[in-house]
């Protein structure tokens, strides 16, 4: 499968990834590679190692890479800790994203974006011209400034807090973007605002992951190539007619490629 | 040399005073707490010893601490320090207590002290002539926020004892803090008497440095309608111990109490308190957070006492607790004794280490693991110290705080 934005180099690449935790193996060998431009959808039951994947490519220190390379921009980083990830451009956006009482989001998103400015050798911003950014990025999520006086999450309802996930997207601005089930718990509404957001950030230097159930997400953002994941592994890739045919026929469908496999 | 002699044949200590007399005669039978008792089963043996240690001294010697700038408005005591108060304004007076009257005050608390719950109390006053008591009378409005100091010089066990009447329709906002030295005990006696529609906004704050210990006891006693805030923070304490004893003596009076602990090292910091509600439509919520590390040991025993004359009782206790080490130690033990019907009282308690979810969250916005702790920390704290009437310009514990841990 090829596409004109194969041209430059890949942003990630994982290699025949195998994790696990606690002894168990969760991943069992996925290789995928996502150049500047592209948006990779991948689907499956709950519990095939979606999450997962995402996670260990974020850096959770529960997983244990036991064989496989990451490579984001073309360097190895198996063993660079989640925040050095976060810094040269790794987003990972929660399915649940975490509640933090008694930590202002305004302060948290400042000491964020700061973080990645440091790492961009970008000024670091104080808490007046954070002010004017964070306003402008309000805007692409439509939250309302009284978020940011808030503990981060706290109180959120579940749209506001995947609204609050894109915000720190849209702040942090990374090369990469993992977007775990954003669109769940969310109502049409939400959603499109959620997806809206979504590509006014992306451009074509950056690339995405969605990890989704619904082809709901994909009619507001057609990804080039869509994974269907079971077991640990990737077991079909195709453009996004096949979320659609998913979508018509269940993951049952997908048992005939583990059979052949 | 046992604790009562010591006393006895102590030279600083000029003239024993009636207090002092009946005290040590109450303590000669029993010098120590029972160990056994529920009150004291936990507490380490060895460090009270040592607290005991030090030579009594009734003399203060020059109290070389840097205070935080004293603002304008605020009335500020270095209790001991020939520590006198009379003020008269306009909306407002604050008369210090005679002697007859503190002494006539004292006498009727000892009587109804028990041995070992109120042995902290016992001893203070056996140590304390009138030289280290501080006892005023607080009436009218718009009074001004009162700073109160307590400490104790190296190498030696002093005794400090408050007491404070706030008169009916009273509001006050009252810092007491207590410092102890390198190698020194400090014992702290305070009791508090609210009268109708009266409140407290009541901050206690203990810090020590090195090897310093602490025995501080607050007994407050709340007529109808009044109200009672109390924010606490004890840290670095080889040994500390904090006895809140609290009695609605009528009910219909409300009391909030959020308290905190830290302890690191070897320490050993402990809280008691003991709720009474002695009349119908009392309110008590309470949280008490104890934050554990390297070998420390962080206890907490809450009790709610709430007899059958205390109907439509509205009482909530917590304790949450954060244990950063494996070799750290955390006791706590809330309890209800419930004998009326018509009740509202729940009590709970977890024990748990820093959230490496959020830690994990924020490590993912590029904040390093340090910078998350702090953050995680700091939310720990701010629940607590929020509620401590403190200007934050002059005393940012939370800075404090995040910088010894």
């Amino acid at each position: 499968m090829q596409s004109k934005m194969k041209e430059s180099d890949p942003i990630l690449e994982v290699e025949n990834l195998s994790a696990s935790t606690d002894n168990l193996p969760i991943l069992k060998g996925v290789s995928l590679t996502v150049y500047p431009g592209e948006i990779h959808a991948i689907m499956g039951r709950n519990g095939c190692g979606k999450s997962t994947l995402s996670k260990i490519i974020a850096g959770h220190p529960s997983y244990n890479i036991t064989n496989g390379d990451i490579k984001f921009l073309g360097e190895n980083i198996n063993s660079l800790e989640p925040e050095e990830r976060s810094q040269s451009g790794i987003f990972l956006g929660f399915q649940y994203p975490i509640e933090i009482p008694g930590v202002s989001n305004l302060e948290f998103l400042r000491v964020s974006t700061n973080a990645r400015r440091k790492f961009l050798n970008k000024e670091e911003l104080d808490t007046f011209d954070f002010e004017e950014l964070v306003k402008e990025k309000l805007e692409i999520v439509k939250m309302d400034h009284a978020f940011l006086s808030r503990s981060v999450n706290q109180g959120f309802s579940g749209g506001e807090k995947k609204r609050n996930e894109i915000l720190q997207m849209a702040l942090l601005e990374p090369k990469i973007a993992i977007l775990d089930e954003t669109d769940s718990g969310l109502d049409i509404d939400a959603l499109r605002i959620v997806a809206s957001g979504i590509k006014k950030i992306s451009n074509a230097e950056t690339g995405i992951i969605l990890i989704t159930h619904y082809q709901r997400l994909l009619d507001e953002i057609e990804p080039n190539y869509v994974h269907v994941m079971s077991d640990g592994q990737i077991i079909k890739t195709g453009e996004s007619d096949l979320a659609l045919e998913l979508e018509k026929k269940g993951y049952e469908w997908t048992d005939n490629f583990i059979k052949e496999t | 040399m046992g604790i009562i002699e010591k006393i006895k044949t102590n030279k600083s200590i000029d003239n024993q005073t009636e207090i002092q007399k009946i005290c040590l005669n109450k303590l000669q039978s029993s010098p120590l707490p029972n160990p056994k008792s529920e009150q004291w089963r936990l507490s380490n043996k060895s460090k009270l010893s040592t607290l005991l240690d030090y030579s009594v001294n009734e003399k203060d010697l020059k109290l070389d601490i840097t205070y935080p700038k004293n603002s304008q408005s605020t009335i500020r005591l270095v209790i001991g320090d020939n520590c006198q108060i009379n003020l008269v304004e306009e909306n407002y007076s604050i008369n210090q207590l005679s002697e007859d009257k503190l002494v006539k005050y004292i006498k009727e608390q000892i009587s109804c002290f028990d041995q070992n719950e109120n042995w902290s109390d016992l001893l203070n006053l056996s140590l304390n002539s009138t030289k280290n008591t501080l006892g005023f009378k607080v009436s009218g409005s718009e009074i001004p926020p009162i700073e109160i100091f307590s400490h104790a010089s190296s190498n030696s066990l002093n005794a400090k004892t408050l007491i404070i009447f706030l008169e009916k329709n009273c509001d006050i906002d009252l810092l007491q803090v207590n410092l102890g030295k390198d190698n020194s005990s400090l014992s702290q006696s305070t009791f508090l008497c609210l009268e109708e529609n009266s409140s407290v906004n009541h901050g206690v704050v203990s810090y020590g440095e090195n090897k310093s210990n602490l025995l501080n006891s607050l007994n407050v006693i709340q007529q109808k309608n009044s109200e009672y805030n109390l924010g606490s923070l004890h840290f670095k304490f080889n040994y500390a111990r904090f006895e809140i004893r609290i009695k609605q003596s009528e009910g219909n009076a409300r009391t909030n109490i959020k308290s905190m602990q830290i302890t690191k090292k070897d320490e050993q910091i402990s809280t008691y308190t003991k709720i009474e509600f002695n009349g119908p439509n009392g309110f008590l919520d309470q949280i008490n957070k104890s934050l554990a590390d390297d070998k420390s040991h962080a206890i907490f025993e809450g009790s709610i006492i709430v007899p059958k004359v205390a109907q439509r009782t509205d009482a909530s206790q917590l304790s949450r607790n954060l244990l950063l080490s494996n070799f750290a130690q955390i006791d706590t033990k809330p309890q209800l004794e419930i004998i009326a019907d018509d009740v509202k009282c729940k009590h709970g308690a977890t024990i748990s280490q820093l959230n490496e979810e959020e830690l994990f969250y924020m490590r993912t916005r590029g904040i390093t693991l340090t910078e998350a702790s702090k953050l995680q920390l700091s939310s720990y704290f701010q629940e607590i110290i929020s509620f401590i009437p403190v200007s934050k310009d002059r005393w940012d514990l939370l800075d404090k705080l995040l910088n010894e841990n």
